[in-house]
């Protein structure tokens, strides 16, 4: 069993231009296990997404308090690259194009690098189980020589994200907005995919707005988020109530200061 | 040496009088010739022009659908096509002190020559080898008849690592609605200096398409140069580089349009590691009465260490009012969002870098028309990058 723990996680960014910082999470605390899938919701510009590209690593997020523990070993001094081949995997929102390198070459390299120099996988296993998982996104064996994201729809991003998760077989995926702009048919597929990691091995952290996502990847714990901090966690109920009652209900129910951003 | 030497030489190898003529000529200019301008890159103290006595032969296999021999088989078997297309139409000797040089000195070559309305499916491939002992003065003369279509790959390789000058020509002769696709993988070792001249003659209607993947890791001078003169002729032209170490390269691309309807487009990439040098010049020129004409380039350099000098410049001469003409340039280094990417699946920073080259090469690296030539440049690009990184590493 691998575990993820944030402790009073506190992190801000540096505005450019204006050579201004801002703290976005405000001492957050999350705990999970492999064989859990937990889901953040919370309203726009909450940290939401901050929170899990810091424990990705991404560099222009800054830790200034707190820590990020991987199986009891803390992970802020690592670079992106080592928290991944430790098992952490962040679908993104927006991923990168890359012209000129093929997904399939992505996807054996992404591999590759967790395994010892004379331990490579085969072309015949890698082959193998990519069909397999082509086929289980409804893909087509032609997005595998196209150039990496390049020129993909936003749903065929999406999937190739999900495909690069049942490849890679993380310990831990942080799900970004993965529900965004998808039609209902690709949001079933793209949670197909996600449910048949499920598993002793596997856990997830799902962020997204809306709780349609989570009709069809049932979460075992549901975490709040405003304001830079996580305000209430509960069961997969809590996003039920939440998609009936808004964030603002919860927030007054809480008695918070938090102004909503798409709030007058 | 002296010009009663280089007529023996050249007389002791049966080569017939016109030719052995043409190369005293060239001797005798070449001291007063200026050396070609590669706008802001300085190479006048490279040594470049070295004696040369010997002959190399180079086989090559004979198809019946086309002509292709070692040059000095041609100028005895084929005189009036050689003195009518060699250093003649396309490139003259006394353009530069280099093509003179050339012309007195050649030891190497070959011809090919497509027949009329003849389709080639099957890429024509040569592989030139470089010896390091000696100078390598290496002719290519293309003639595409009309109405030919055909793919020509050239790899250039060096065997050894002796100090040695490469100077080598490339002449295309593109006649009248032929269309001719052109690859080419230069990869000619550390301590050969060069100079790579490539150009041609583009007539009405007729497609030149170039490919070249600049993977030289010795100094080079490159002139690139595509003449359109027939109206409607089209040239497409790509050029990928990688320089490392204490490499310099300067690159001139130049397309010039004097035919109506004339399109001429270049597209290219440098990448430039650790302290090399790279200048990339694009020049496209619209000469007067050519409407209709379309010159358009990209130029764009990647620098991946902060000792690594290089430019991208656009030059555009337009004396004709009815045309279209643009250019973009740009000095940039690895993108940041593709390189997290890449890394946060657990991809180390250096293969991650590479990958992220190979993006930036890409544009022009999906648009070689041949897949095994692509194929091919990602693994010399690969290995280039490597090498690149570990000089990188250890200074």
């Amino acid at each position: 069993m691998a575990t993820l723990e944030v402790k009073n996680l506190h992190v801000e960014i540096e505005d450019e231009e204006k050579k201004t910082k801002k703290e976005i999470l405000k001492g957050v605390d999350l705990k999970m296990k492999t064989g859990e899938i937990h889901a953040i919701m919370g309203p726009n510009g909450t940290g939401k997404s901050t929170l899990s590209q810091t424990i990705m690593g991404q560099k222009k997020y800054h830790v200034t308090k707190g820590d990020i523990l991987l199986n009891g070993e803390s992970i802020l001094d690592m670079p992106v690259d080592e928290r991944a081949r430790k098992g952490l995997f962040l679908a993104m929102q927006y991923p990168a194009e890359i012209q000129g390198v093929t997904n399939a070459e992505f996807l054996r390299a992404a591999i590759n690098a967790r395994r010892p120099e004379n331990d490579k996988i085969s072309v015949m296993d890698f082959l193998k189980e990519l069909d397999k998982n082509l086929e289980l996104l409804d893909m087509s064996q032609s997005m595998t020589e196209r150039y990496l994201n390049e020129g993909f729809s936003g749903g065929e991003k999406k999937r190739n994200e999900i495909l690069q998760l049942l490849m890679i077989k993380p310990s831990f995926a942080l799900l970004d907005e993965i529900d965004s702009g998808l039609d209902i048919d690709a949001l079933k597929v793209v949670s197909k995919g996600v449910n048949s990691m499920r598993g002793a091995n596997f856990g997830a952290l799902i962020i997204t707005h809306y709780q349609r996502l989570l009709n069809y990847i049932q979460p075992d714990v549901v975490h709040v988020m405003m304001g830079g901090r996580i305000v209430k966690n509960g069961p997969a109920e809590l996003a039920l109530k939440l998609e009936n009652e808004g964030y603002a209900g919860l927030r007054d129910e809480l008695g918070l200061d938090v102004k909503l951003v798409d709030e007058d | 040496m002296t010009p009663d030497k280089l007529v023996q030489i050249a007389t002791e190898n049966n080569e017939p009088a016109w030719f052995v003529e043409k190369r005293r000529m060239a001797l005798d200019v070449m001291d007063e010739l200026p050396r070609p301008t590669i706008q802001r890159f300085d190479f006048h103290n490279w040594q470049m022009t070295p004696d040369v006595s010997n002959r190399i032969t180079t086989t090559v296999t004979p198809n019946k659908d086309y002509e292709l021999m070692d040059i000095f088989d041609a100028i005895n078997e084929y005189p009036e096509l050689l003195q009518k297309y060699y250093m003649q139409k396309v490139i003259k000797p006394d353009e530069n002190k280099f093509t003179a040089y050339h012309t007195a000195f050649l030891n190497q070559g070959i011809v090919l020559r497509v027949p009329k309305n003849t389709v080639i499916e099957k890429p024509i491939e040569i592989n030139l080898v470089q010896d390091s002992v000696t100078p390598f003065v290496s002719h290519v003369l293309i003639i595409a008849e009309e109405n030919s279509q055909f793919s020509f790959i050239q790899k250039m390789t060096t065997t050894g690592n002796q100090a040695a000058v490469a100077n080598c020509i490339v002449e295309i002769v593109a006649k009248d609605n032929s269309n001719i696709r052109y690859a080419a993988v230069d990869e000619l070792g550390e301590n050969v200096t060069s100079y790579l001249s490539r150009r041609a003659y583009v007539g009405q209607n007729a497609y030149v398409d170039w490919s070249i993947g600049l993977m030289n890791t010795g100094n080079t001078v490159a002139d690139f140069d595509t003449d359109l003169y027939g109206e409607g002729a089209h040239a497409e032209i790509k050029v990928v580089d990688i320089t490392s170490g204490r490499q310099q390269q300067g690159v001139n691309t130049r397309v010039t349009n004097y035919g109506k309807h004339s399109i001429g487009h270049i597209n290219q990439r440098g990448v430039i590691m650790d302290r090399s040098h790279l200048i990339f010049n694009g020049i496209g020129h619209i000469i007067h009465g050519a409407s209709g004409a379309n010159a358009e380039q990209q130029n764009r350099v990647l620098m991946m260490s902060s000792k690594a000098h290089g430019d991208a410049n656009p030059i555009l001469l337009i004396d004709e009012n009815d045309v279209i003409a643009g250019h973009a340039a740009s000095v940039g280094q690895v993108d940041q969002k593709q390189l997290y990417y890449l890394m946060s699946r657990g991809i180390d920073k250096k293969t991650a870098e590479r990958m992220v080259i190979r993006g930036f090469l890409g544009d022009v690296l999906v648009s070689i028309p041949s897949k095994i030539i692509r194929e091919q440049l990602v693994q010399t690009i690969e290995r280039k990058l490597e090498n690149g990184q570990q000089v990188s590493e250890n200074s």
